[in-house]
């Protein structure tokens, strides 16, 4: 440890601070987003989801374009071409849940959150804060692996001339909405590891929203779809499809119901964290 | 200056605070004493608004924390040194702590040198010894460089060196006229820092008094005196004025007359006396008084 400095009169500003100009909401909110991502930034777990989150999905949309292309016979052509793609996002589902609950969780373990409250009293802010700096960057690279996945997905079904342009109407719109499906599920942590406050909690209670609710599609028709067309993966897989199912909500709805579903926990995280003792 | 005003808290069936009022003044170094479980980091909780009190209320020059704007430069505070990210360095986690507050980074810095941190603060904080997180825990409350400071037994962990340091730290802040609160558990490290004490015990307050103050009023000397003549003896004490007090094993305990005048007194009437033992209770005495009553969770040979 190294010696500890001996404090002369200079050292400590004299005349303690008693009145400062009000600094205005905006610069307010600036700086808590500023925290939040020297937070977000300063730790190896973010990396690593997100390295996982990046990586994982787009090996896996060239596996699973392969698949569709290769078996012919047996499962015809994908029964959208945009569908690895689709898939391939889901498998960064749970390291970007991760995220999320870690967003809240590792400073309520830590007893971080105290640090936290104490210099932010407004709590919902620090809420509001953690869910930008989180929502832009799981928002990012959503859509880096669902162009990536796209691409590469693509490039491997032209060669079986399955594939779809970038140019083909629809196309665009639907790739870029597949992109959300990251965001959506790590805002989703976000909230529920705020209300549990333990990180294996969150995390397990982040994947059965995001995936029990998906079991109620295999009842059989028509409640499959009267049912699933509220499951998030389900709502997911709509607004993402080239050509969207006709017996969920259309894709327009279905986005709605994909924001609903983190809109809803981050509306109950909001009601819970001011009265709730840390 | 902070003001607790009749408050009680409750965490279901237990009380942890219970109607506690006093007043914190600028300038000084307060000591908030108490046994462990008295509700000392309740009541700071509460001051910090990370609890909310079932009644009554902590202000802080005249205002509920939650109302204040950026409150890191009007209260600093450290609660829990260990309350970090391991992962995260010291600079990072101190420069997240400034940027909340609109703080620039070069003040940072600054309670960096200041807490003799600045060769450590490229390091991730979970390899720290206690004795540096509390240091870096000191250095995050002194970034506002607020007014009012609040430590939670801050003195944990600290080698003989760090303790040292850390109370010049306290008067020197007191000195400029901040407000400065410290609990403690211990009696004798309050009394080398403290200039007032509050002591708390079960959530109750027992004792609201500057340190000086506490001092004097325990400050009673006594004498012990073993005579096989005792009986003689006392009354000769009482007929020079001092006062005695018979104990259970034959002893005297006399008060009034120092030991030279009782051994003259013997002496002089030839009576002898086996042992003449001046005793002086100790400000540690005083607190253990004044808690005894008041412990929830106490050792079994006391």
């Amino acid at each position: 440890m190294t010696a500890p400095t001996r404090l002369s009169p200079t050292d400590v500003p004299n005349e303690p601070a008693s009145s400062h100009p009000v600094p205005s909401l905006l610069t307010r909110a600036a700086d808590l987003v500023a925290s939040e991502w020297t937070k977000f930034r300063s730790v190896r777990s973010t990396y690593w989801t997100l390295l996982v989150a990046l990586v994982t999905p787009v090996g896996f949309s060239a596996l699973v374009a392969v698949a569709f292309a290769n078996a012919p016979a047996a499962g015809g052509p994908p029964p959208d071409p945009l569908l690895p793609e689709v898939l391939s996002l889901e498998y960064a589902v749970i390291s970007v849940s991760v995220l999320g609950v870690l967003g809240f969780s590792a400073e309520y373990s830590t007893g971080l959150i105290r640090t936290t409250f104490t210099a932010a009293p407004r709590r919902r802010a620090v809420l509001a804060a953690k869910a930008v700096v989180l929502g832009a960057v799981t928002l990012a690279a959503g859509e880096l692996v669902a162009f990536a996945s796209f691409f590469l997905s693509q490039a491997v079904l032209a060669g079986h001339h399955q594939g779809v342009s970038l140019s083909r109407p629809g196309v665009p719109g639907a790739v870029l909405a597949a992109g959300i499906l990251l965001c959506v599920c790590a805002l989703l942590g976000l909230a529920l590891g705020s209300i549990i406050r333990h990180t294996a909690g969150g995390i397990v209670a982040t994947l059965a929203v995001i995936v029990l609710p998906s079991i109620l599609g295999l009842l059989p028709a028509p409640w499959s779809g009267r049912v699933g067309r509220f499951t998030l993966l389900d709502a997911a897989r709509q607004v993402a499809a080239l050509h969207p199912a006709t017996n969920l909500f259309a894709p327009g709805l279905s986005l709605l119901v994909l924001l609903a579903w983190p809109a809803a926990a981050l509306a109950l995280a909001a009601v819970l964290i001011t009265r709730r003792d840390t | 200056m902070i003001e607790v005003d009749g408050l009680t808290k409750r965490f279901g069936p237990v009380t942890a605070v219970d109607g506690l009022s006093f007043t914190v003044r600028p300038g000084h170094v307060t000591g908030f004493l108490g046994p462990n479980g008295a509700g000392k980091t309740t009541t700071m909780r509460v001051i910090l608004g990370l609890d909310a009190p079932t009644s009554g209320r902590a202000t802080i020059g005249g205002r509920r924390y939650d109302g204040l704007i950026r409150p890191l430069r009007e209260v600093g505070s450290l609660l829990d040194a260990t309350a970090l990210h391991g992962g995260r360095t010291a600079w990072m986690h101190l420069l997240s702590v400034a940027q909340s507050n609109g703080i620039p980074k070069t003040r940072a810095t600054e309670v960096l040198r200041l807490t003799g941190l600045e060769g450590i603060a490229r390091r991730r904080a979970g390899g720290f010894s206690l004795g540096m997180k509390q240091r870096l825990g000191i250095a995050a409350a002194l970034l506002g460089d607020p007014p009012v400071l609040m430590f939670d037994e801050p003195v944990n962990g600290l080698d003989p060196e760090g303790i040292h340091w850390i109370r010049g730290f306290f008067k020197a802040l007191a000195a400029e006229g901040r407000t400065v609160l410290v609990s403690s558990h211990l009696m004798s490290e309050m009394a080398q820092t403290a200039d007032h004490l509050v002591i708390i015990g079960r959530g109750r307050l027992l004792a609201d008094v500057s340190t000086a103050d506490l001092i004097e009023s325990s400050a009673r000397r006594d004498v012990l005196l073993r005579s096989p003549r005792a009986g003689e003896l006392a009354g000769l004490i009482t007929a020079r004025g001092g006062a005695v007090k018979p104990q259970d094993d034959g002893a005297l305990v006399v008060t009034g007359l120092d030991a030279a005048a009782i051994g003259d007194l013997a002496a002089a009437h030839g009576l002898a006396v086996h042992a003449l033992v001046p005793r002086q209770a100790s400000l540690e005495d005083a607190y253990l008084d004044l808690t005894e009553e008041n412990t929830d969770y106490r050792g079994g040979t006391r």
